[in-house]
């Protein structure tokens, strides 16, 4: 199918969502305050790790506007422990620390009072005697006998540990000609979305029903806060028609619900929880991936490659809820675009003195790409070969899709080597590297960085029993409800918060193409979670595809019930007419016709124009699995991951000043195929703002911490986002190899930009560093000082060899 | 990330601001542009229970020059200085300096005196002063003083001034003909606090350096006053083997500590390479000058 074919979907389109965000007239969980609503502060451990042996709260509970405080052992005594993925029975994780605080920064007992400003006052005066414990914090260290334990009672911070071979690994590096080996690592971040995580909970003790108004983007949280509050699932009611102002994953905050939602219970009030910077970026538990990789290609002598080896050793900070199944996300595209017969993959996730990890856009994806780039490139070093060849030269070829990867994914579609040379030509190459001569002419270094990286879209849950085998969860459904009034107005309902996706564009797109009626008509709206249908959030860059799929199930169902109507008041059968564009036509005589307008007024008020035993009303409901899903993974890990995978080519220009190590972008190019685009701007969007979260992954953005444990990075004075100085101009365009799994033929967008720019970067810069005699830097973010350090290393080479 | 509560204060006159601190000292601040100490107070770092704010006092955005000085009030707002041709003409280092601090939303807020009060290190300005040994004026409720720019900068965020002063105007030399500025600094990201900077004043006449000035934010509690790279620099044209010999010199001059985002050893030598950049440049602004005034 092209796009051409397309009434409304691929066409430029306004993105309705952007009046009411760029007017203010978002409605984000802040700015929701029920009456008599109390507002929540954290007592946080000064200490990484400490047995809590006291806690003294009268001076706070004597201070006006101080209702309650809450201690972790109190709380701990009224919950369940928060959800694990893994089985590790012994590693408790709660809203407040209950006994041990195992980070600093962790919450140990919470303040309620009447102004968020009374409680923090009253923070101040809970007094907690703590009892200091060995810590550690370096993953290697924390993988090692003997090391300080986390969760003693588990008995080693090593939570998972999984090795997988998949191919002929043997044979296959026996005939290899020569390997390359680059330990790399991707230093922890996160996305960090301007607003933090927050929470309004209100238990309504008449009605026995858990409201919930939350900044979330997580699946199953409506089911999870249930469990942990012991209460039956169909009394909480978690509200999606919320603004979430940014999240690519991290928008979680279970244990905040769970706090705000006890605390309401408690005290029979509404409870607001809006998270404070610091009380987000130490004690909130959404870091992302913290991670060591050592990769190890085998190529033949012309630089093809065999075999592929990737060690990565995950730190998950104290609590490893979901994050461990980072590591088998990117199973499903182990290899990147590559053709690679066989892979050893050996995946390690440890515990350590630090807040906790959750989901961070691509689950994994993109740190996991940056390790196999930086190899790739190390390769092309060592064999004297351009970066851009040896790539050609191992791609997998546009005739092989679909494509099915050693570890039992098959990629859908693609084109890489068309990707490619479209980015080539987009950037004029040739003028790329004159401006990369004329740089270096001018006393800087430079250098051109290119990375090639998949996007799995179409995101199902099977890395849970990839990771954990007695995990046998094997759908991740969508679903919408589409109805047709009685004035014939069409209305979308869905059961999702969005956090900029641009969710009700991209459904009234693929509604308004489905049933051939114009999208800006087309109402979108949001049920909660006890009138709404299955959803699993946005996560995995899945909405146009699998909510897609229930677009495609509840258009066929609507047109199938009208077709009906029609017929029957057409005098022929239901197979003998034809849905055109809201009419029903028949197809012997098409002039013989009943409109849309009609056609609703009889399903809603004229019984004696009703087919028999047909229901009155315009309504239907369809859940969707996703794409490709439903088998359990093999014994030896091999499952169809992802449905849908989407390719990205970087092309980059940085530019380094040799005496202060400070790294510019000077060009940015990207070629970018996500199969039919729904609309040129969310995904243009996408791209840009996932390329930039990427450089910032790569030169700027970092959470550190002392050798106590303690958090250096206490704002964004610390965590530096990049900026509109930082992002260059991004010059992109687009590539369309259709899905054949998908109803129009998409793929998945919402981490674009992000999957390939960390590699391609650092790429850049290492090819800058390596032109000047310089040794390559394989740890982000790439800052000032480790450029500076790798020029001095050279120049004392360069000395030493005098 | 609510403040502790407090008092504000909005006095009208210098004197009544005096007599408010007087009264609540040493439990009161001055609040100028606010743009170090709303965060301190946000974070809990900075808790007094008064605050005095300046901002109705019209007598201190005062810009002025004397004959021999361009006087700066110490509310005067870094971005109405960073577009005053009389700072350009009379104080080129304090203008090449504002482009450098943080990002134009905080210098419309920012004050010259504020930055100098709260005597951050690693901040532009009072490098600057330093650097044109200017004379800062502080009134008290024993009368006004004037305190030397050596003299006024303690420590890390500390300076002279008792808790029941105020810094009321800052007095920049005029700047000589044949004078040429240039402030290079280097950060994580563009209007990030700098890693290490440089602040560099030339004068030259007939060919010979004159007077060099150069002070160096980022590597020391206070900012450093390089004499160690203005000796090698002064009473003889400038050539590169004088800049390499002024920058080693600064570079054995001083002992950086490093943090999270550059390690001691990097500031160092980096001060030592944007010393070159700077004098360099201000070597040539100066040549230039002088040039046009002949």
């Amino acid at each position: 199918m092209t796009e051409t074919e397309f009434r409304w979907v691929s066409k430029p389109g306004r993105v309705r969502e952007d009046r009411r965000f760029v007017s203010g007239r978002g409605r984000y969980v802040a700015d929701i305050t029920p009456p008599g609503t109390l507002h929540v502060a954290l007592v946080t451990s000064p200490h990484a790790h400490a047995r809590i042996t006291g806690i003294d709260a009268a001076e706070a509970l004597e201070m006006d506007g101080v209702v309650a405080v809450l201690t972790g052992a109190e709380l701990a005594k009224e919950t369940e422990p928060l959800k694990q993925y893994l089985n590790v029975p012994q590693v408790q994780w709660r809203p407040l620390a209950a006994g041990e605080t195992r980070y600093a920064g962790e919450w140990v007992a919470a303040v309620v009072a009447e102004s968020r400003a009374v409680a923090e006052d009253g923070a101040e005066r809970v007094f907690v005697d703590y009892e200091p414990l060995p810590l550690v914090l370096d993953p290697e260290e924390a993988a090692e006998d003997g090391s300080p334990l986390v969760h003693p009672d588990h008995g080693t911070n090593v939570m998972a540990h999984r090795e997988f071979r998949w191919g002929d690994v043997d044979g296959d590096r026996a005939r290899a000609a020569g390997t390359t080996r680059v330990r790399s690592r991707w230093n922890r971040n996160s996305t960090v979305p301007l607003e933090t995580f927050g929470v309004v909970a209100r238990w309504d003790r008449g009605r026995d029903l858990l409201d919930v108004w939350a900044s979330i983007q997580m699946p199953q949280f409506p089911e999870q806060l249930a469990r942990s509050l012991r209460l039956p699932t169909n009394q909480v009611r978690v509200h999606f028609d919320v603004d979430v102002g940014g999240s690519y994953g991290v928008k979680r905050g279970i244990k905040h619900g769970v706090l705000a939602a006890h605390l309401s219970r408690m005290l029979d009030a509404p409870v607001k929880l809006i998270e404070d910077r610091a009380e987000n970026m130490h004690g909130g538990d959404f870091h992302g991936p913290d991670r060591l990789f050592e990769v190890e290609l085998a190529y033949t002598a012309d630089g093809e490659f065999t075999s592929i080896r990737i060690d990565v050793l995950d730190d998950e900070g104290a609590y490893p809820g979901r994050s461990p199944l980072q590591l088998a996300k990117p199973i499903g595209a182990i290899v990147g675009p590559y053709r690679i017969p066989s892979v050893e993959y050996n995946a390690t996730a440890v515990v350590t003195n630090k807040t906790g990890q959750v989901a961070v856009r691509g689950f994994g994806q993109s740190p996991t790409n940056y390790a196999i780039e930086a190899a790739v490139d190390a390769v092309a070093r060592d064999l004297g070969m351009d970066r851009m060849e040896l790539r050609r030269r191992n791609f997998i070829r546009p005739e092989e899709f679909p494509y099915r990867i050693p570890s039992g994914t098959e990629y859908d579609s693609g084109d890489y080597p068309a990707v490619l040379d479209k980015a080539v030509a987009l950037a004029d190459l040739p003028a790329l590297e004159a401006r990369r001569d004329e740089l270096r002419a001018g006393g800087r270094l430079a250098g051109i960085g290119v990375a090639a990286c998949l996007e799995p879209g179409g995101g199902n849950a099977i890395f849970e029993n990839i990771m954990n085998p007695s995990n046998d969860k094997t759908t991740f459904p969508e679903a919408c409800r589409l109805r047709v009034d009685g004035e014939g107005a069409v209305t979308v309902v869905i059961a999702l918060s969005s956090s900029g996706q641009s969710h009700d564009t991209m459904v009234a797109t693929l509604v308004g193409e489905e049933l051939g009626r114009d999208p800006a008509g087309i109402a979108v709206v949001r049920a909660d979670s006890l009138t709404g249908m299955p959803s699993q959030s946005p996560v995995g860059s899945r909405m146009t595809i699998v909510l897609g799929q229930a677009i495609r199930g509840a258009g066929d169902e609507l047109k199938d019930k009208m077709r009906a109507i029609a017929a029957h008041n057409l005098g022929v059968g239901p197979d003998e007419v034809d849905y055109d564009g809201g009419d029903v036509a028949v197809r012997a005589d098409p002039a013989r016709r009943l409109a849309w307008a009609e056609i609703a007024a009889i399903a809603h008020r004229k019984q004696h124009l009703m087919p028999p035993g047909v229901q009155p009303g315009l309504e239907v409901v369809h859940a969707a699995h996703t794409p490709r899903s439903g088998a359990l993974a093999q014994p030896d890990g091999t499952v169809q991951v992802y449905p849908c995978y989407s390719f990205e080519v970087h092309l980059v220009l940085a530019a380094l000043d040799p005496g202060t190590g400070k790294v510019e972008l000077d060009r940015y190019y990207i070629a970018h195929d996500c199969g039919t685009v729904i609309n040129p701007d969310v995904v243009r969007g996408m791209v840009y703002g996932g390329t930039a979260h990427g450089i910032g992954v790569a030169l700027y953005e970092q959470f550190a911490y002392s050798p106590e444990g303690q958090p250096l990075t206490q704002s964004f004075m610390d965590y530096l986002l990049p900026s509109a100085h930082e992002v260059p101009t991004i010059v992109d365009t687009e590539h369309c190899t259709p899905s054949p799994y998908t109803t129009l033929g998409q793929k998945g967008v919402g981490e674009a930009g992000y999957m390939g720019a960390p590699a391609a970067v650092a790429g850049a810069v290492n090819d800058a560093l390596t032109a000047a005699g310089a040794p390559p830097v394989h740890s982000l973010p790439i800052k000032p000082g480790d450029v500076w350090a790798a020029l001095r290393a050279a120049r004392d080479d360069h000395r030493g060899d005098k | 990330m609510k403040p502790v509560d407090f008092e504000l204060h909005r006095p009208a006159t210098t004197a009544e601001a005096v007599a408010l601190l007087a009264e609540h000292a040493p439990e009161a601040k001055v609040l100028a542009g606010g743009q170090s100490l709303l965060p301190l107070l946000n974070f809990r770092l900075a808790r007094p229970e008064h605050l005095v704010d300046l901002g109705r006092i019209a007598a201190l955005a005062e810009l002025r020059r004397t004959r021999d000085e361009l006087v700066v009030g110490a509310m005067v707002r870094q971005a109405r200085a960073e577009r005053s041709p009389a700072v350009a003409a009379d104080a080129p280092l304090l203008a090449a300096a504002f482009p450098n601090i943080a990002h134009p939303p905080i210098r419309n807020r920012g004050t010259v005196g504020g930055s100098l009060a709260h005597a951050d290190p690693a901040a532009e300005l009072p490098a600057v002063a330093r650097a044109l040994d200017a004379v800062l004026v502080a009134a008290g409720p024993a009368g006004r003083r004037e305190i030397a720019a050596r003299d006024f900068f303690q420590a890390n965020l500390m300076t002279v001034l008792e808790a029941d002063e105020l810094l009321v105007e800052i007095r920049f030399p005029r700047a000589a003909p044949g004078t040429g500025a240039s402030f290079q600094e280097v950060g994580r990201r563009s209007g990030d606090f700098a890693l290490v900077g440089v602040a560099a004043q030339v004068t030259v006449r007939d060919g010979v350096v004159e007077e060099a000035r150069v002070c160096v934010t980022g590597v020391a509690p206070t900012p450093h006053r390089a004499a160690e790279a203005e000796e090698p620099l002064t009473g003889r044209p400038l050539t590169e083997a004088r800049l390499a010999a002024a920058a080693d010199a600064l570079r054995a001059a001083i002992d950086p500590s490093g943090d999270l985002h550059a390690p001691g050893e990097y500031r160092r030598d980096v001060a030592g390479t944007l010393a070159v950049r700077a004098v360099a440049q201000a070597h040539r602004r100066a040549t230039e000058h002088a040039a046009a005034a002949a």
